[in-house]
């Protein structure tokens, strides 16, 4: 548990120390840069809180791709799912003028869930009944839903005014409360926390869970041993598509209040980093989103006050995804220590098990 | 000349090879015999170039062999055949041929030269290989070694070291693979073959090497010796030999019955024809047969992971399935000891309240069953793969006895098991068939002396159609004719 989340900081470093001699050969220096980027990301209360704002949705959608990864269930489609709870969000929670907050609140946060539930629903539908591979049905519905978006906000959701193409804003009621204003701080960050407590509980301490592990594991022993693997596999989608939509109308209830195009700049993408980088473990989503949500944050102080272009900061992520992919790999590193720690007989010759996606 | 000198090689704190001095010259079969885990495959690795010793050098006609190095054995002429077939499940036949020697080396890849190379080989040794194009995933266990002997021997190597290649092979195929490998003695190769089938080693060996412990105990020539005398140079101690077949025929109540079983593939070719059978409580029903004649469909069946194309299955009472293939069906192998025993439903239930899981009862439960069916694991949190073959086989069948079914259909559970091992799950099962027990156990097997040993009653299944044997039929000869597919 401990090294699982220490290995990734490693890795860190090194991506840090490779990054510096990149910025030394452009002739910026690498100490100031980190140090306006830890500043820009950690350096003050509000950065904090920014910092946590930028990392919401990424555990939301990280969350997504760890549970169906979990399960050896490929959803790429986590940015779709999170844009059709976000449009579930943001088109019911502009007819709830006249609602209790905290019904309000729910019923947007439930709409958006069951937007996402949906639309992973159909790819794990896809999968279990029509043996479509999940990864080309998630991506598709991708620009369905990114699409839909668009159209919406053009045609039936689009302001009164008719000038932008965005939909009007959410019932006051419909959205989440900010704490010590005016830091953004809401209960959407909380929800996002205990959703990653509860996946956790839900993989490794439940029956279904371990279903969920032993498919991913190995689909055909689960078989054997009585797994239902079509209606899982359609359930885990399912719930994979609500966590991310859930994101999405968090997002519209506290930080946007209205749907525009583009409304994720590709969170669902990003998680899959978040996820590996966490391996996939939904308590080390939390620190896994954070790192990615300050990099992000942080990106905007360094170009600030060093001059460097943000898109460098996706250089670092890439270079941190990489390294800590070489620093070791999940599925192998168990296998191995018990080989070569442990094992008395023949059973060293046995080659590990490779974990490929089942096409 | 093949000789090895003090190879040394460990594993963690495991001496798996200790100081082992081996060699085999051309033109001789040389059996290498051992138990589980004496480090008879591992020498074998090392002398492929697949693992690198720790000390000591392996040398080919005064060449020394590049450690480690699988290419330079290939290149040096040794082919190896492993125990666990190496295929590319999602390849065809010839696509997994095209690996080995026939490839001509050309930029182009010609499959087609490479099959009908592959075909004639197959056809020089006496068998058929299945059409262009068919994938490796959903082939026999023997037909995937005779692949794996056939993609060894495209190499047209001087040397070809087996692990085990017999054991998947029936009384029918196994002549004909002796008669093979005195051939290619014949041609003045070296052929190092490992296997713990006494008889076997007997009957085509010029000498013989056991292993115990990674250690060289002996070294002599079948005349010298005999099965008893290696039995206990490999074992140490004396022989455990599994107890008389219960033939028992006051069976108690129908367990389990088919019922006129019918299933055909994707493309229409009928695979299972109308078999019918019951097994009573306190009965063990063998169904021998050759590899690939439905027997892995009729456990797919069973075990509710497949759909019938027609008739009836009835089965009063709880079932556990052993499948044959361990590593691929029975077992998790990345996952740990006691997930893979709460992998039954029955097992996990007992560790479950409300949809909970709890991991300590769960570790409580597997302790007991390490104890109780003598798993050799350091703790319930080993992962399964780090296990030996023994020990991932009591693991499979103390799952399948701690879920207390009323029937166990189990597949091809001794294959690769030394003797001590097969005894062990023989009294096991024989146990859970015993008037204390009271279960039944469906054993489906291609290794007729097993069944010989401990079913009461016969079955013959061949082009997928079941024949019953008369009670008192134990002629082994005329039982391999039958699985052969010999009508009466």
């Amino acid at each position: 548990m401990l090294s699982s989340i220490a290995k990734p900081f490693a890795a860190l470093l090194v991506a840090a120390a490779l990054i510096s001699i990149v910025l030394a050969a452009l002739g910026a220096s690498p100490l100031g840069v980190f140090a306006a980027l830890g500043e820009g990301a950690f350096g003050s209360w509000y950065a904090c809180v920014d910092t946590l704002v930028k990392s919401t949705p990424l555990i939301f959608t990280g969350l997504a791709v760890s549970i169906a990864f979990s399960g050896a269930l490929w959803n790429i489609g986590a940015d779709g799912q999170l844009t059709i709870g976000a449009i579930a969000a943001g088109a019911i929670g502009t007819h709830l003028g006249g609602f209790p907050h905290s019904l309000a609140v729910a019923i947007v946060l439930i709409a958006g869930a069951l937007g996402g539930a949906a639309w992973g629903g159909v790819a794990g539908w896809l999968r279990a009944r029509r043996d479509v591979n999940e990864v080309i049905s998630t991506i598709m519905l991708n620009f369905v839903a990114v699409q839909m978006l668009s159209w919406m906000v053009h045609g039936p959701l689009m302001e009164p005014s008719r000038a932008y193409p965005t939909s009007s804003p959410i019932a006051s009621a419909a959205q989440l409360d900010f704490y010590f204003a005016p830091s953004r701080v809401n209960l959407g960050m909380l929800l996002a926390i205990l959703l990653a407590a509860a996946c956790y509980m839900l993989l490794f301490n439940t029956s279904v869970g371990f279903e969920l592990r032993a498919m991913g594991r190995n689909r055909r022993a689960a078989t054997f041993f009585g797994v239902r693997i079509p209606a899982l596999t359609v359930w885990v989608m399912a719930l994979s598509g609500a966590l991310a939509g859930l994101g999405g109308a968090v997002q519209v209830s506290a930080i946007s209040h209205r749907l525009y195009e583009k409304l994720s700049p590709g969170w669902g993408f990003e998680a899959i980093a978040v996820a590996l980088v966490a391996r996939l473990n939904p308590l080390g989503i939390i620190p896994a989103a954070i790192l990615f949500g300050a990099l992000d944050n942080g990106s905007q102080a360094m170009q600030r006050t060093q001059g460097i272009s943000p898109e460098l900061v996706q250089v670092i992520q890439g270079l941190v995804i990489l390294i800590i992919l070489a620093f070791d790999t999940p599925a192998w590193s168990g296998l191995r220590e018990n080989i070569f720690g442990a094992s008395n007989d023949d059973a060293a010759a046995v080659p590990p098990v490779a974990e490929m996606p089942d096409a | 000349m093949l000789r090895a000198i003090a190879i040394t090689k460990r594993f963690g704190r495991t001496l798996a090879l200790d100081h082992v001095d081996f060699e085999a010259r051309p033109g001789e079969i040389h059996a290498l015999v051992g138990e589980n885990g004496a480090g008879k495959t591992t020498l074998m690795n090392v002398l492929a170039g697949s693992l690198a010793p720790d000390d000591g050098e392996a040398i080919l006609d005064e060449r020394p062999l590049l450690a480690g190095s699988p290419r330079a054995a290939l290149a040096a002429g040794i082919a190896a055949v492993h125990q666990s077939p190496m295929l590319f499940e999602r390849m065809t036949w010839e696509e997994n041929l095209a690996l080995g020697g026939f490839d001509t080396g050309a930029e182009r890849l010609d499959l087609a030269a490479v099959a009908a190379r592959g075909r004639a080989l197959a056809a020089k040794l006496g068998f058929e290989l299945p059409p262009s194009g068919t994938t490796v995933e959903n082939r026999s266990v023997a037909e995937r070694v005779r692949l794996e002997v056939l993609r060894a021997l495209s190499f047209n190597p001087r040397v070809l070291i087996l692990d085990e290649p017999t054991s998947v092979l029936a009384p029918s195929e196994l002549a004909a693979f002796l008669d093979l490998l005195r051939n290619l003695r014949g041609e003045g190769r070296i052929v190092v073959l490992i296997t713990h089938k006494l008889a076997e080693a007997m009957a085509v060996a010029d000498r013989i090497t056991v292993l115990r412990r990674g250690r060289v105990v002996a070294r002599t020539t079948p005349a010298e010796t005999s099965e008893e005398k290696l039995a206990g140079l490999m074992i140490g101690e004396v022989v455990i030999q599994p107890e008389a077949a219960a033939t028992k025929s006051q069976a108690g109540a129908t367990v389990l019955q088919v019922e006129n079983l019918k299933l055909d593939d994707h493309t229409g070719r009928r695979i299972l024809d109308g078999l019918s059978f019951r097994v009573a409580a306190g009965e063990i029903v063998g169904i021998a047969g050759v590899d690939g004649n439905g027997q892995t469909e009729l456990v797919e069946l069973l075990a509710g992971v497949r759909q019938s194309s027609d008739g009836k299955i009835i089965s009063s009472g709880a079932m556990a399935v052993i499948p044959q293939n361990r590593d691929l069906d029975g077992l998790i192998l990345d996952m740990r000891l006691w997930e893979n025993l709460i992998l039954a439903r029955p097992l996990r239930e007992r560790v479950t309240s409300h949809g909970w899981l709890n991991t300590a009862r769960a570790l409580e439960l597997s302790r007991e069953l390490i104890d109780r069916f003598r798993i050799r694991a350091p703790g319930p949190d080993t992962i399964a793969g780090a296990l030996s073959g023994g020990n991932r086989q009591r693991l499979e069948v103390a799952r399948a006895i701690a879920s207390q079914p009323r029937i166990i259909v189990a597949h091809n559970i001794c294959r690769g098991l030394d003797l001590a091992a097969t005894a062990e799950v023989h009294r096991t099962i024989l146990d859970f068939a015993s008037d204390t027990g009271g279960g039944a156990v469906l054993l489906i097997s291609s290794d007729l002396d097993e069944l010989l040993a401990i079913c009461g009653r016969l079955l013959i299944i061949s082009r997928g159609k079941i024949r019953e044997t008369s009670p008192g039929e134990r002629d082994p000869e005329r039982l391999g004719l039958l699985m052969a597919g010999a009508r009466d």
